[in-house]
């Protein structure tokens, strides 16, 4: 069994699993974090950036002017952003049977698997996990064909150019490989393949292996992952969470009696606790609006928006901030906001419940209902005629480089009043907001990672008990920036197996068993003995049927009855005879009563060696040698059939047959 | 004795007597046990005061059909009466005395068993044994060997009551025997022989109880921890009470068994042992022999491998306030030792603590004990800053050093604390229950001396702990009082930098805005204590307010305060107002011009007086009013104050929260207390002549009713009535006695009454209505022609209003206050409300009613209360 490891990012991870002939892609999470590397796509024209200085190096020997452009001190890649892809040289991508998708932020990579690369397989994810994976897919190719980019950047490329750029673009890693956006049909071709299970439910992968997804209380239709044989059982965790939030709750139980556990998605943000961070942007939002300034929250359009919102709605009331409008510009905001409200299965069980009351799941509904939240499909259009300030503006990306984000970075980011507060997680704000330097906004960071933190895994850990655990590297030792704080990391016993971007490992579980079925008539045939109480043993004769992955045992097939017919007939279609089999023998050879044997049988002399494995018993007068050893008995005896025989009548006799 | 009273008491004696079962409701048994108590302590025979009695208890305790609860009650009767030694003759005499105090009696009857009669045993010998007689029935009847037996009873109740009466036991033998030894010479024979046989039993009861302590000390296996703790704290409370003879004899018997204790180290008896031998060693003076044990003792307690228990005892120690330098010293150095592992910042000398326990309490605190631990040492800091500098191992400063690195570890930042305990992090880090502690410790610790250097650090901490995302609410509030105690002892601030003040601004403009309502009202109290703080100096020499130059005073304060009237929170809204109160104080003693600001606050909480559905935030209304008028420099003169005055009187009077009504008072007595200050005292040689007397006398009348007419146009006279009728007694009795003020005041000045009529509005005929219930004259006053107060005798003190609005009264105050008995009001509201029901006739009569109920058979068995009341 072994585990490529195409993805080096712990949150978003791309892992190949061959197990029992099958080969499962676990997840194929898009690492995002390039695109920091680039300049913003304004959707308004932006004399700022466009005035921006073009690169030179200090002695004037490298030109990039029209590809790196200077902003405070740091340069960006002036071009459409691009992405750093999952690992596609490690293994052939055609051979990939299945692809296990366990939530929509974990799937971003899915059409740069499927598509141009000979993929043939299946793609497993939950209802929700497909559509709104969807909707955040269409947000992203609409976000970059918006702003359309004729210029390709690649001279920057070059190994030789690259290493003598400045600051983080010197460190980028891998940058050849590096993509732009796919494209709506790509999008559609690869979410095509994709195949909707529910929890719990078992798809069986050519009778190898069966799979089913578990409810991982991470999001709208996160799951993570078993799959099992009769013998053996891998669990995959993915994004998982413990707390309350809308979706719902995590299965722990049935995670219990792995063999392995791929362990990924852990909180990126271990020491903020969710509900610090949910007061700490309340807080801000009201000290700013307050204060008359506007606050712009980055996110994506899917997941922590439904709890913010949620929590905005709680809060509205007792900070007064009634009248103030809150505005969702996304171009899939409306699905977004309407999906989450059908989804009723998937929600938290008190989501739930609401669902057979007059209320919809989600307080959002009311807000919209009540004019105090109002989504966009962009900046253009209807939001122009009704933008009112002070307000709330929630849109994409977070990365702040595309998206309408960049509009009111722009717009805003001058005035001290104003605040931009950071919800995901999953970008350093500091790098975000770097192209936009200087700044005169407010910045505020309150992550919100619901993911398990290190406290919660190793209780889970404790409670469902893995023979061994993989996981990303970065688990297994502190934070870089806080190396004394061992309680941020896995400590296991045995410690787990740590993996990073490119590793294969095999993984360390040897299969033993298989599942063999009999057919009826044949088992009706046994004659099962008892060797020692409760266990009973029979010998079988049969063929052995092996097809999709299942064995089963069929009985002999006999000779046809031997027609009376006075044809010759061939050698070669004569019926194979059949011989009985001979019986199979167990027990041990007691010592001191076989040469109490020997003796009655006149064999007197006899000298008796202890070795190692047993007893070899020197037959003095006969010249032979009887090797009594734990698994065999050898009588070695030169051209003496008959004390041969009788030799091993006596040995027999100490023995059972079967 | 009430003669009602007497003639009824046979009859309950009778029902009592008679019920076979208790009766319904237990504590009516209690009371009448509460009212011949108190007719005893008047000095009255109860038995001649009550002869029916005397029946009752031979009835009773011949006859044992009784219910626990009525026998419990003979028992508790018994002793009473037996308290005085004619009572106790008479109880012998009728050989009541024997029966009702022989265990084995009631243990036959198969009575025993209920730990309501055991109880009642025991309360009612303790009470009786007040005299020698008592004593000697006691020993002559053998009920020593119960009452021993009852120690380590089954029932808490009755362990606890069994103590206290060896204790008693013990002390009253103490006495007894120590008159006897003073007998004089002039005793007759007979009363020698008396005292002797006193003596005798005396001493007999003390081995008696000396032997069973003694025997029962020794813990001979862990299942009898809880024997061990009731003998413990039996000795504690023996020891405390006891005086020399005894004292020695009692020390002398069980040091033996203690120290057997000691020396076994029992987790759990840590503390009652430490109990034990914190209270010998204070009774012992340095002459008394056992005192070295008991040192001994102590020192070995102090110095156990237990990490656990020795801080446990070292916290007691210093708890108790003993003065020793060694153990004291000693002791300080046990409860800082958790602190110094942890942090790694070195609080001990060298050698000072034995390394074992160091090594010991290094282990113990990586595991969850960690937490009880360092709680316990951070806890008892505030008794450490007390103590002497020789007997403290490193200066206060660099404590306040280590409880901030360990609150910078409850925050997950080490940086302070590199050699410090690893182990422990994990276990701090995000526990508020540490942060708190810590945050009360680092309060205690701004009064220790020289600590001041430390301000910009200390102040940046807590400044971090206000920002933090992370913080509890509760830790909010303690890091809030943190930094006033500190702001409060810092004469100088100027140490504190603008970036630092700049933090703070941030921190608290957050959380006025934050999420848990807790957070945002520990702000805005925050900023009401700030503005109280002393003003300290600026670093150019000049006084300043400490909430002007870290905050920038009420431009800043006064917005946040305003914002937080609105707040849903009704706590949040009360505090905001105290706050706001606070705040202004200043610049109402400076007779300051109003701002704009002000006088949209004064609107907004009258509206939130009139509308707010919460009785905090109308409260703190009236209060502000209250804070105002008695801070501001000439209330009169200022305009807005006099003009919300009355507004704030009328609603207070409609209010419906008595503390609301109560404050209104406050407020009414303000004004009565500035329209007539006390006069100055008289000139002792001031010469008078009868001209300027007189003209002296009218001036005063002129002055008075000018002031008079004032208080009438301010709303106080009518909110006065107004509340003498109020349902709320507080209400009314506060209101009667500024009345009973006033007419001391007004009325003998004002004898020449027609023309100093002082007329006075009252909101409605309800009114008058109140005022004819207190007269008990009850017509009504629309058939009456005129209105009239009172009978017609006293004149028109009302008369109808002749304006339109038809509901309101026009009274005449004097004539009002002449004409009602405020007297009789005030006698009658000083009686609690429930003096009628209290009354033993009413309580006499329940118990008739009761069991005439009881024996109805149409009564509901179902709707009987038990009460478990021993």
């Amino acid at each position: 069994m072994k585990l490529y490891c195409l993805s080096g990012h712990p949150t978003l991870p791309c892992n190949v699993l061959k197990f029992k002939s099958t080969t499962i892609m676990l997840d194929c999470g898009l690492d995002t974090t390039s695109v920091l590397n680039f300049l913003p796509l304004p959707l308004v024209h932006s004399p700022r950036l466009s005035k921006l200085p073009g690169w030179i190096s200090k002695d004037g020997s490298i030109n990039l002017e029209k590809e790196l452009k200077e902003c405070a001190g740091r340069v960006f890649v002036d071009a459409q952003p691009e992405f750093c892809l999952p690992e596609r040289e490690l293994l052939d991508l055609s051979t990939i049977d299945v692809i296990l998708i366990s939530n929509y932020h974990c799937m971003m990579a899915l059409p740069y698997i499927t598509e141009h690369t000979g993929f043939t397989g299946t793609v497993y994810a939950t209802e929700p996990t497909l559509q709104i994976g969807r909707l955040l897919m269409e947000e992203l190719v609409n976000f970059m064909e918006r702003v359309p980019k004729a210029q390709a950047a690649t001279c920057w490329k070059n190994k030789e150019v690259q290493r003598m750029l400045p600051g983080p673009l010197k460190d980028a890693v891998d940058v050849w490989t590096w993509k732009r956006c796919y494209s709506m049909q790509e999008v559609n071709s690869a979410l095509s393949k994709v195949q909707l299970v529910g929890y719990s439910q078992k798809v069986e992968l050519f009778g190898a292996v069966q799979i089913s997804p578990l409810s991982s209380g991470y999001s709208l239709g996160s799951s993570n992952w078993i799959i099992q044989s009769h013998h053996e059982k891998v669990s995959y965790v993915s994004g998982s969470s413990l707390l309350t939030t809308h979706p719902q709750p995590m299965d722990q139980s049935s995670l219990k009696n792995s063999d392995v556990l791929i362990l990924t998605g852990l909180t990126q943000m271990p020491t903020a606790n969710p509900d610090g961070m949910l007061g700490e942007f309340c807080s801000n939002l009201a000290m700013t609006i307050r204060a008359g300034g506007n606050v712009l929250v980055p996110c994506y359009s899917s997941g922590v928006i439904y709890d913010l919102l949620e929590c905005l709605y709680q809060f509205i009331e007792s900070a007064s901030l009634g009248t103030t409008p809150f505005y969702f510009i996304s171009p899939v905001a409306n699905s977004s906001l309407e999906f989450s409200q059908i989804f009723a299965e998937w929600l938290c069980h008190n989501k739930q419940t609401k669902v057979y009351l007059p209320e919809p799941p989600f307080p959002h509904a009311e807000l919209i209902q009540t004019n105090k939240l109002k989504h966009y499909p962009s900046i253009h259009g209807d939001f122009s005629s009704e933008f009112r300030q002070p307000c709330v503006v929630f849109t994409g990306h977070p990365s702040l480089r595309f998206g309408d984000v960049v509009h009111f970075m722009e717009l805003w980011g001058k005035s001290n009043l104003n605040t931009v507060i950071f919800t995901e997680p999953d970008f350093s704000y500091l790098d975000a907001l770097a192209p936009y330097q200087p700044l005169a906004m407010k910045c505020v960071y309150c992550p919100i990672d619901t993911r398990l933190n290190f406290h919660q895994v190793s209780k889970l850990l404790k409670e469902v008990q893995p023979l061994n655990v993989v996981c990303p590297e970065q688990y297994t030792q502190p934070p870089v920036t806080q190396s004394h704080r061992s309680d941020l990391m896995l400590e296991l016993q045995p410690p787990p197996m740590p993996y990073r971007r490119c590793s294969v490992l095999s993984l360390p579980f040897r299969r033993r068993y298989e599942r063999v079925y009999i057919l009826p008539e044949l088992a009706n045939s046994l004659v099962p003995s008892e060797v020692k109480a409760g266990v009973s043993v029979a010998t079988v004769s049969a063929v052995l049927h092996s097809k999709d992955n299942k064995h089963t045992l069929q009985s002999v097939p006999k000779p046809p009855p031997v027609a009376p017919s006075k044809k010759r007939k061939r050698v070669i279609e004569e019926p194979p005879v059949t011989l009985s089999p001979k019986p199979l023998l167990s027990g041990a050879v007691p010592l001191e009563a076989f040469l109490a044997t020997l003796q009655k049988h006149g064999i007197t002399e006899v000298k008796v060696e202890e070795t190692a494995e047993g007893h070899i018993l020197h037959l003095q007068a006969e010249d032979t040698l009887i090797q009594l050893e734990e698994d065999g008995t050898h009588i070695v005896c030169d051209n003496n059939e008959p004390l041969r025989t009788t030799l091993r009548d006596l040995v027999l006799r100490f023995l059972q047959k079967l | 004795m009430d003669r009602e009273c007497v003639l009824i008491l046979p009859r309950v004696c009778e029902v009592l007597a008679a019920s076979g079962s208790s009766l319904p409701d237990d504590t009516s048994l209690e009371k009448l046990l509460d009212w011949f108590t108190t007719i005893t302590q008047t000095g009255v025979s109860l038995l001649e005061a009550c002869p029916c009695l005397r029946d009752f208890l031979s009835n009773v305790a011949f006859n044992s059909t009784s219910g626990p609860s009525i026998l419990s009650f003979t028992l508790k009767l018994a002793g009473l009466i037996g308290a005085s030694e004619d009572g106790f003759k008479v109880l012998e005499e009728c050989s009541v005395l024997g029966l009702v105090f022989d265990p084995r009696h009631w243990q036959e009857a198969g009575l025993w068993e209920d730990p309501c009669l055991r109880i009642g045993w025991i309360q009612g010998l303790k009470t009786i044994l007040q005299h020698s007689k008592a004593l000697r029935f006691f020993v002559q009847a053998g009920l020593v060997e119960p009452l021993l037996h009852l120690q380590t009873d089954s029932s808490l109740f009755v362990a606890s009551a069994a103590n206290q009466m060896l204790a008693h036991v013990l002390l009253l033998c103490e006495s007894l025997s120590s008159v006897g030894c003073n007998g004089t010479k002039e005793r007759d024979l007979e009363q020698n022989s008396l005292s002797m046989e006193t003596n005798q039993n005396c001493s007999g009861v003390i081995t008696k109880a000396l032997e069973y302590l003694n025997k029962c000390l020794v813990l001979k296996e862990t299942s009898q921890l809880s024997q061990s703790q009731q003998i413990l704290k039996l000795l504690t409370q023996l020891l405390v009470q006891v005086r020399t003879p005894l004292l020695d004899k009692l020390l002398l018997t069980v040091i033996d068994s203690v120290e057997e204790l000691v020396t076994k180290s029992c987790s759990q008896l840590t503390l009652p042992l430490m109990d034990v031998v914190l209270a010998a060693n204070s009774r012992l003076s340095d002459d008394h022999d056992p005192k070295q044990r008991i040192g001994r003792l102590l020192s070995l307690m102090l110095s156990r491998n237990y990490p656990v228990d020795v801080i446990q005892a070292a916290a007691a120690w210093l708890r108790s306030r003993q003065y020793d330098p060694v153990h004291t010293a000693h002791c300080a150095r046990v409860l800082l030792l958790p602190l110094d592992i942890v942090t790694g910042i070195s609080l001990l000398d060298e050698n000072s603590t034995a390394e074992e326990l160091r090594i010991l309490m290094t282990e113990q605190l990586k595991s969850k004990t960690c937490f009880s631990m360092i709680c316990v040492c951070l806890t008892n800091i505030p008794q450490i800053t007390l103590l002497a500098p020789d007997c403290l191992p490193c200066p206060q400063r660099r404590i306040v050093s280590a409880v901030l690195s360990l609150l910078k570890l409850c925050c997950g930042d080490t940086s302070s604390s590199s050699a410090g305990c690893v182990g422990v992090f994990r276990f701090v880090t995000g526990s508020s229950k540490v942060q708190k502690c810590s945050m009360e410790a680092l309060s205690a610790l701004s009064k220790s001396p020289e600590v001041e250097i430390l301000l910009p650090e200390v102040f940046k901490l807590l400044t971090e702990y206000l920002n933090s995302p992370s913080s509890d609410p509760s830790v909010l509030q303690k890091s809030y009082q943190a930094l006033i105690n500190w702001i409060g002892v810092c004469t100088d601030l100027s140490c504190i930098t603008g970036l630092l003040r700049e933090d703070l601004i941030q921190a608290v403009r957050k959380r006025a805005c934050d999420m848990r309502w807790e957070a945002r009202d520990s702000t805005v109290e925050f900023l009401g204590h700030l503005a109280e703080v002393q003003s300290c100096r600026t670093s150019a020499g000049e006084e300043r307010q400490p909430s002007n130059s870290l905050l920038g005073g009420c431009s800043f304060t006064v917005p946040l305060l305003k914002e937080a009237l609105q707040d849903l929170e009704s706590y949040v809204r009360a505090s905001s107002i105290s706050a706001l109160g606070q705040t202004l104080t200043f610049s109402w003693q400076q007779g300051a011009a109003l701002t704009q600001d002000q006088v949209e606050i004064v609107t907004r909480l009258q509206e939130i007086l009139s509308q707010d559905s919460e009785g905090f935030a109308r409260r703190a209304v009236v209060k502000y009013f209250i804070a105002w008028f008695s801070s501001c420099s000439s209330p009169t003169s200022c305009s807005l104050l006099v003009q919300s005055v009355p507004t704030v009187l009328s609603q207070g009077v409609a209010d419906l929260d008595w503390e609301v009504k109560l404050h209104t008072l406050e407020l009414a007595e303000l004004l009565l207390d500035q329209a007539f200050p006390d006069p100055a005292p008289p000139h002792p040689y001031a010469v008078m002549s009868d001209q300027s007397h007189r003209s002296h006398t009218q001036d005063k009348e002129s002055e008075l009713l000018s002031s008079l007419n004032s208080l009438v146009d301010w709303g106080v006279i009518s909110a006065l009535f107004c509340f003498l009728v109020d349902c709320d007694r507080p209400v009314a009795l506060k209101a009667c006695q500024l009345l009973l003020k006033l007419r001391h005041t007004v009325c003998p000045l004002m004898v020449s009454a027609a023309d100093t009529r002082v007329p006075c509005e009252l909101p409605g005929w309800s009114w008058v209505h109140e005022i004819r219930k207190i007269q008990g004259v009850n017509k009504d006053p629309h058939t009456q022609g005129g209105s009239h107060i009172g009978s017609e005798a006293r004149g028109e003190a009302v008369e109808e209003s002749t304006s339109a609005e038809g509901d309101s009264v026009c009274v005449s105050v004097c004539e009002v206050l002449r004409s009602l008995d405020l007297d009789e009001r005030l006698s009658i509201l000083t009686q609690s409300s429930d003096h009628i029901y209290n009354s033993p006739l009413s309580l006499l009569q329940d118990i008739i009613t009761a069991s005439t109920a009881n024996s109805h058979p149409n009564s509901e068995p179902g709707q009987e209360v038990i009460v478990d009341c021993y």
